[in-house]
């Protein structure tokens, strides 16, 4: 398998709170990292830190794309413009994400505009394919995002994601604002997607019934460390850290019999190495 | 019928006056709250489970035109119709937060930013009796502290920007609890909250119902939450009633498509189900429509029969 990402040592701080502390990481091509933890571990920061919406304090992020291994952080504004269609992003806010006043079609178009991409013909042709990549219908190129539900809304996001072909796509709680039916559906686009376009996602959610569904390897975050990684499968069976075995204690079971006992934070070893 | 429930809901059917015409919002919904018992209601965004909790309180807007009736039976005092109630009715006040009270999603929004915590505890004591200052500050002193807070004295000056989303979670249930209502509707109350909160939350409230033996309605659409909270569940699809019964009944074996649907879309459940079933029975789920009455099953719960 192919390394797409390696994020060394990064670290981020706010003022003198430090948000991010020295994280480390590989992501293959094709697979899916999740990132788990409560709010304020630093999940967002982490992820946003990676992409350059904020510029991180020290640390590499190398990406290996078209042009080869690249340090994402040593690029200038202009040097990073073709990399940005490599990597797109999916949003949690499936209301807040779309422009209210632009019609679906101008929303999916707007990337390829910015990147100079086709002639008008070419582009409305896109937003069809895509649009139908997503399962919505053709008609709703004419429409905007008010006609639509949060479960569409969420698709017309992966849509203005996608349509650039990107190789990396970061979704910041894409699915935790979707009701857990329209989620089950979203979540299975995304996994065809996957394997239709080959696609590697950073995958960051709080709920961890998700994660463990979605992702193949995990990285489980508390107060900006990283206190464990792994499969998914072997870090959920068998939780290395105490902070990982309280996350798991907290899933509330469909199974009535089985009882919710959350663990006692007061009672683990939550100290960081 | 009223020994056992606090609450009968018959008929309510309620329609919302739009410019596009008008949208039904609750077709025929009839269910009962049992007394010193939590009844979940189910279903996606848009089923009709916060019009339904939202009749109750008697908090839908003016467009909103309801028939059917929704009867509540006080422990001590005459049934009172709340649907017939007029608008300037004191019952009406007396009855929201008083013997009916809420806990909403979003902690944040339910609380003024401009008020200190304890004087937003303190009033709904002021609100519903006759009480002094210093009375209604010590009683929310007490309450805040049977919800899990520590130096309450303190936190009580505190506002509540300073609280953490499961702190103003806990202070929105003293709040709701703090006039001792019969019943205690909670809409979707841990949605907003990470998932370890979420467990301390649910710890919470299932704790204080045994304590304090009232009833709750409890509105989700996570199927895990609701197996750990309720004793009896109530599955809503598209304004309807779908099925109603004991929450091992439902989720163990339930008995209607769209229940099962529900059950397979939770993430982790192709574990236990397969594809195939998840995709048939979501193709039962959206065949829904044109239901009938609801029956009753031979294990006495009610299950909606359907003619396709």
């Amino acid at each position: 398998m192919t390394q797409l990402l390696s994020v060394k040592n990064l670290c981020k701080s706010f003022g003198d709170q430090l948000i991010v502390n020295s994280v480390s990481f590989d992501v293959n091509e094709s697979s899916t990292l999740g990132i788990v933890g409560e709010s304020g571990s630093g999940k967002t920061t982490l992820v946003r830190s990676i992409l350059r919406a904020i510029d991180p304090d020290s640390g590499s992020v190398r990406y290996n794309g078209e042009a080869g291994w690249q340090n994402l952080h040593e690029l200038s504004a202009k040097e990073l413009l073709p990399l940005r269609r490599e990597v797109q992003m999916i949003f949690q806010d499936p209301f807040a994400s779309l422009n209210p006043r632009m019609t679906v079609q101008t929303i999916l178009e707007e990337p390829l505009v910015i990147h100079d991409l086709g002639d008008k013909a070419w582009r409305k042709q896109r937003v069809m394919e895509m649009l139908e990549k997503v399962q919505l219908d053709p008609s709703s190129a004419a429409r905007f995002p008010h006609a639509f539900s949060g479960g569409q809304r969420q698709r017309i996001g992966i849509a203005r994601a996608l349509i650039l072909e990107p190789r990396l796509v970061v979704c910041d709680e894409s699915v935790s604002a979707l009701d857990v039916s329209v989620q089950s559906q979203i979540l299975d686009l995304l996994k065809a997607l996957q394997s239709e376009l080959g696609l590697t996602y950073l995958f960051v959610a709080h709920d961890l019934r998700v994660v463990r569904e979605f992702c193949d390897e995990v990285l489980v975050m508390y107060s900006g460390n990283v206190v464990e990684q792994g499969p998914v499968e072997e870090v959920f069976n068998s939780p290395d850290h105490d902070y990982t075995r309280l996350l798991l204690s907290a899933i509330p079971s469909p199974d009535p019999d089985e009882k919710l006992d959350p663990l006692d934070r007061a009672t683990l070893n939550l100290q960081l190495a | 019928m009223s020994a056992n429930n606090l609450v009968s809901i018959n008929n309510l059917t309620v329609e919302f006056k739009t410019e596009l015409g008008s949208v039904t919002a609750l077709k025929d919904v009839s269910f009962d709250l049992p007394r010193n018992c939590i009844t979940a209601v189910v279903g996606e965004s848009g089923s009709g489970k916060s019009v339904t909790s939202n009749s109750i309180m008697r908090l839908l807007p003016d467009s909103a035109q309801t028939s059917g009736e929704i009867i509540l039976y006080p422990q001590k005092s005459e049934p009172i119709s709340i649907t017939s109630l007029a608008e300037k009715d004191p019952r009406l006040r007396s009855l929201r937060g008083g013997l009916v009270s809420m806990v909403f999603q979003e902690p944040m929004t339910a609380l003024s930013p401009v008020h200190r915590i304890g004087d937003q505890v303190a009033e709904a004591v002021l609100c519903h009796r006759e009480v002094s200052k210093e009375a209604a500050w010590s009683e929310a002193a007490s309450m805040l502290e049977q919800v899990g807070l520590t130096d309450v004295q303190q936190k009580m000056r505190m506002y509540p920007f300073e609280f953490s989303g499961g702190m103003r979670q806990r202070v929105i249930i003293a709040m709701a609890l703090i006039c001792h209502p019969q019943l205690l509707i909670c809409d979707e109350p841990t949605t907003a909250l990470d998932v370890t909160i979420q467990a301390e939350i649910l710890v919470l409230i299932k704790s204080l119902q045994q304590k304090l033996q009232n009833s709750v309605l409890f509105i989700t659409h996570d199927l895990g939450v609701v197996a750990q909270v309720a004793d009896r569940v109530v599955v809503m699809y598209d304004g309807q009633v779908l099925e109603v019964g004991d929450v091992k009944q439902i989720l163990k074996n339930p008995q209607h498509p769209y229940t099962c649907h529900l059950l397979a879309s939770m993430p982790g459940a192709e574990r236990r189900t397969t594809k195939e079933s998840k995709q048939k029975n979501w193709a039962a789920g959206a065949a829904l429509g044109g239901g009938t009455a609801l029956a009753t099953a031979e294990d006495g719960r009610q299950v909606r029969e359907f003619v396709r």
